[in-house]
């Protein structure tokens, strides 16, 4: 009798304690709230919770002591359900009142399929805050209380910390598996990546705290919800192939420029390789591979001039992950599709510039990050550079070698004569064609900087010293009078303008030359 | 008739392939001797329609004590779990046909059905969870009556405790339906006061589901516009629309049924079913379903939070000790304790049921939502990749 009594003062007690702690306005829960970027694989590791440890759950140590001499006692004396009662329903409140503080609601399922792209991005990101407080701070701080106050009954408190665990990470969870059943787009996959990270860094925080039952659900649930998400991101990212077919060209891109599909595609593939680790993975698990690898052959150095022509990406490329694989067929399907749109091009000088610029730009882009250099390796990127170097040259061939006939020393000498009219012609074709050339070109863009000048420096050493030696050689044979007639430009106004040229601005034809 | 119309192999034999679906009179079909022989789909669909019948005889063949036991619940999600995965199979080797019109609006109104069943899964498991807390009280009330040499005040003072408790939980949980609880509710939710006396207000600690969710709604949504297929629609999707018809009324009824059992927020059974008794499972479905809506009109059942055997028996049993404990003087006599330890027995066979049966009850609820999802996900895969190839 008396017992009971003091025991039901003793539950009394254990309750005030375990609430009026709760209540205290002097424990500072307030959470880290700084937004992160979405686009970018930001981890953030001070919001990992950190500022939290310590203060959650905010109970003295001297109410610890108390609460765990009233357990010691109530379960000794057989009183251990009540016990454990006041405990559960107190702690569950106090979580509930920590997610509240942490901005989360429950959104139902249904309401979280309706909801547009913005709105359920601006959820995710609250959900990872929240997901990442459990794992850092409010688990951990859980784990740490129930072992004070339960110190000498360790399985209590795992039974207890697992009811808790159990209720809050299903909940989570829910959200997670209502996230992998959204609509699938392009733009999904980054947000989708961070919350299955997210969800794995659950795993850690709960392990260890839970009974060994409660572990093996949870740990399956987790595992369940990051399938899902796993799968709806291999989806997503392998969709990047559709979005390459469907991108079908009518016209060309104005002065041989870098296609906006190129940029695209290669951005999104820069920003999807900095979660490299976890696409692997996802990869691994979930990627199901419809096409066969394309054989390896056998390249032989005979074989240098076809292989520049193209860069063989299935062979070349070192990885052979799933992840990989996907990658190196993204762009594959890209140079297919650009090399489609080069033929919108009529005019095959203006077809190399399309593909140099585009061929570089990916190049640069490769090189430029480190994890999509990883999956490409150094000999992709060793013979896409060839591929590229190629095109450079073949453009050199259809525009500037075509001119060099015209300063052949060749054919201008009949019988040790210089033939004046022919020389004149020359002179003529010369400056003809350039202008023509120049007229046609100087609106097209060379984009990167290197390109543009290594370009600049092969034109010029290509016709510079052919038309110097030519306009030295043969300038005295023209009437004084007319020299400027024929000879339109100074080898140093050609430089000049061939300077100007790739950088999409037409230069005034009107200054001719230096004088 | 459906047998001569089956063996000319005209329009109207395709209006009575819808027919062959739906009727019993399968023997009929099968002594055919037309060239018009069952298709493996029309075999495969018709399997669906009898695997759904069978089910549904099974569940209905339980007597009145059985009906809305926690072990006929678990049947009933067993059920549901078989025929989602036979559906599944469907779906998945007919996966061509999916997204032609109009086949691809009725697969994906029903995968939108499915996502309503989502939220009724968590808000289910919520209700379980609240029926564990009142095994909790039992329990303590066992640990104070049951075994002991002698009862003594001290014990009886425990127990009644928790029956105090354990009443006010229940009745708390009555109320939270109740329309007047729903103008209340924001008072009862923030006031802390009334958190410190009773145990059982875990209304305010709902989980899984958005204050503002209510099962009758979700139900009411889930069962809209559910219209038996016409002839014309069964020719056109190939009798595949029927499968799915189907597949969408047992989700419905399942969902109906568990709201009607467990306790959860906002119930209400008015949900509508009416579906044409040609399907061989509508009669075993449509009488479970009268039987059901019986029980919850019964006078002692009408404002129970669920309709659960066991949650009825916690209610006795917890009054017939209350009535025992009110009624006791110490010292014992030997009468009244005997009385006790009766009273003890049955409450500790009640306790017993509802502790083996809310985990495992819980964990299928479960798959349940697990399957919805995965099934959701799988067929709108199939139907995209179709899509793709296409």
């Amino acid at each position: 009798m008396v017992l009971q009594r003091a025991m039901a003062f003793l539950e009394e007690e254990f309750r005030s304690l375990l609430e009026d702690c709760r209540n205290n306005p002097q424990s500072n829960y307030d959470i880290f709230l700084k937004n992160s970027s979405f686009n970018y694989k930001n981890q953030d590791q001070s919001d990992q919770g950190e500022t939290e440890s310590g203060d959650f759950p905010a109970y003295s140590l001297e109410v610890v002591t108390k609460m765990n001499k009233i357990a010691c006692a109530m379960i000794s004396a057989g009183y251990e359900t009540e016990c454990c009662q006041v405990y559960s329903v107190s702690r569950r409140i106090a979580f509930n009142e920590q997610m509240k503080r942490l901005e989360f609601e429950k959104i139902n399922m249904d309401d979280v399929l309706k909801m547009q792209w913005e709105t359920l991005e601006g959820e995710i990101s609250r959900w990872i805050k929240v997901v990442k407080t459990c794992s850092g701070s409010l688990f951990p701080g859980e784990k740490n209380l129930g072992e004070s106050i339960f110190s000498d009954h360790p399985l209590i408190c795992r039974s207890l910390f697992s009811n808790l665990a159990r209720a809050v990470v299903i909940q989570l969870l829910d959200f997670a598996e209502a996230v992998s059943m959204a609509k699938r787009s392009a733009e999904k996959l980054f947000k989708f990546l961070d919350v299955y990270e997210t969800l794995q860094d659950l795993i850690p925080a709960i392990n260890d705290s839970c009974s060994h039952e409660c572990e093996h659900q949870l740990t399956w649930e987790i595992a369940a919800a990051c399938d899902r998400i796993g799968e709806s991101a291999v989806s997503i990212f392998c969709d990047l192939e559709n979005s390459i077919k469907s991108d079908v060209a009518k016209s060309p891109v104005p002065g041989g420029a870098v296609h906006p599909l190129t940029r695209y595609v290669m951005n999104y593939l820069k920003y999807a390789c900095e979660y490299i680790n976890t696409l692997e993975k996802i990869f691994e698990k979930h990627a199901k591979l419809e096409r066969s690898l394309p054989m390896t052959s056998n390249l032989s150095s005979n074989d240098i001039e076809k292989e520049s022509e193209s860069p063989h990406n299935f062979e070349t490329v070192e990885s052979k992950t799933p992840f990989s694989i996907q990658v190196v067929t993204v762009m594959d399907l890209l140079d297919t599709n650009l090399e489609a749109k080069s033929k919108l091009y009529r005019d095959p000088s203006l077809r190399y510039i399309f593909l140099m610029n585009n061929g570089r730009y990916i190049l640069q882009k490769v090189k430029g990050s480190t994890e999509v250099r990883q999956v490409m390796g150094d000999t992709w990127c060793r013979r896409r550079s060839t591929v590229v170097r190629q095109f450079h040259k073949n453009y050199q061939r259809e525009t500037w070698t075509r001119i060099l006939p015209c300063l052949s020393h060749d054919g201008l000498q009949v019988n040790g004569k210089v033939n004046k009219s022919v020389l004149k012609d020359r002179f003529k074709i010369f400056s003809t064609t350039f202008d023509e050339i120049h007229r046609t070109q100087s609106t097209w863009v060379v984009s990167d900087e290197q390109l543009q000048s290594e370009l600049r420096v092969s034109i010029t050493s290509v016709v510079i010293p052919a038309y110097r030696s030519f306009v030295g050689r043969f300038k005295q044979y023209l009437d004084s009078g007319k020299v400027d007639k024929y000879v339109k430009y100074q080898p140093e106004d050609i430089e000049t303008l061939i300077e100007g040229l790739f950088d999409g601005n037409p230069t005034s034809m009107g200054r001719r030359r230096s004088s | 008739m459906p047998a001569t119309d089956c063996q000319e192999a005209s329009s109207a034999s395709f209006s009575s392939l819808g027919f062959s679906i739906l009727s019993r009179r399968r023997d009929q079909v099968h002594s055919m001797e037309s060239p018009h022989e069952a298709t493996a789909q029309e075999i495969e669909l018709e399997a669906f329609q009898k695997l759904v019948a069978e089910r549904f005889h099974e569940l209905a063949a339980s007597n009145s004590g059985e009906l809305l036991t926690i072990s006929w619940t678990r049947k009933l999600l067993e059920v549901f779990l078989c025929i989602q995965e036979e559906f599944r199979v469907i779906v998945f080797n007919k996966k061509g046909f999916l997204n032609k019109p109009p086949m691809d609006r009725y697969i994906n109104e029903f995968f939108e059905r499915s996502v309503k069943g989502l939220d009724v899964c968590n808000a289910i498991r919520d209700g379980i969870e609240q029926i564990r807390q009142w095994q909790n009280q039992l329990e303590i009330v066992l640990c104070a009556l049951d075994n002991q040499r002698s009862i003594g005040e001290g014990q009886v003072r425990r127990a009644k405790k928790a029956l105090i408790d354990l009443t006010i939980g229940m009745l708390d949980e009555k109320e939270s339906n109740t329309a007047l609880a729903h103008r209340n509710r924001s008072f009862g939710r923030n006031n802390v006061q009334r958190d410190r006396k009773s145990f059982g207000h875990f209304r305010s600690l709902s989980w899984s589901v958005s204050r503002s969710w209510s099962a009758a709604k979700q139900l009411q949504a889930l069962g809209n516009n559910m219209v038996a297929p016409r002839p014309n629609e069964v020719i056109a999707t190939n009798g595949l629309n029927v499968a799915v018809f189907t597949m969408s009324y047992v989700l419905l009824f399942v969902m109906w049924a568990l709201v009607a059992a467990i306790p959860c927020q906002d119930r209400g059974l008015q949900t509508h079913f009416s579906v044409s008794r040609q399907f061989l499972w509508a009669v075993p479905m449509l009488s479970l379903h009268e039987r059901i809506l019986e029980e919850s009109k019964k006078r002692d059942r009408k404002n129970a939070c669920g309709l659960l055997k066991e949650i009825r028996e916690i209610e006795e049993c917890a009054r017939h000790m209350n009535e025992l404990i009110d009624s006791v003087q110490f010292p014992l006599t030997e009468e009244k304790e005997g009385e006790a330890r009766n009273r003890v027995k049955e409450l500790g066979m009640v306790y017993g049921a509802i502790k083996d049966g809310l985990d495992p009850l819980e964990r299928q609820v479960r798959e349940v939502f697990h399957r919805i999802v995965r099934s959701r996900t799988e067929g709108l895969d199939s139907i995209g990749r179709a899509n793709s190839h296409d």
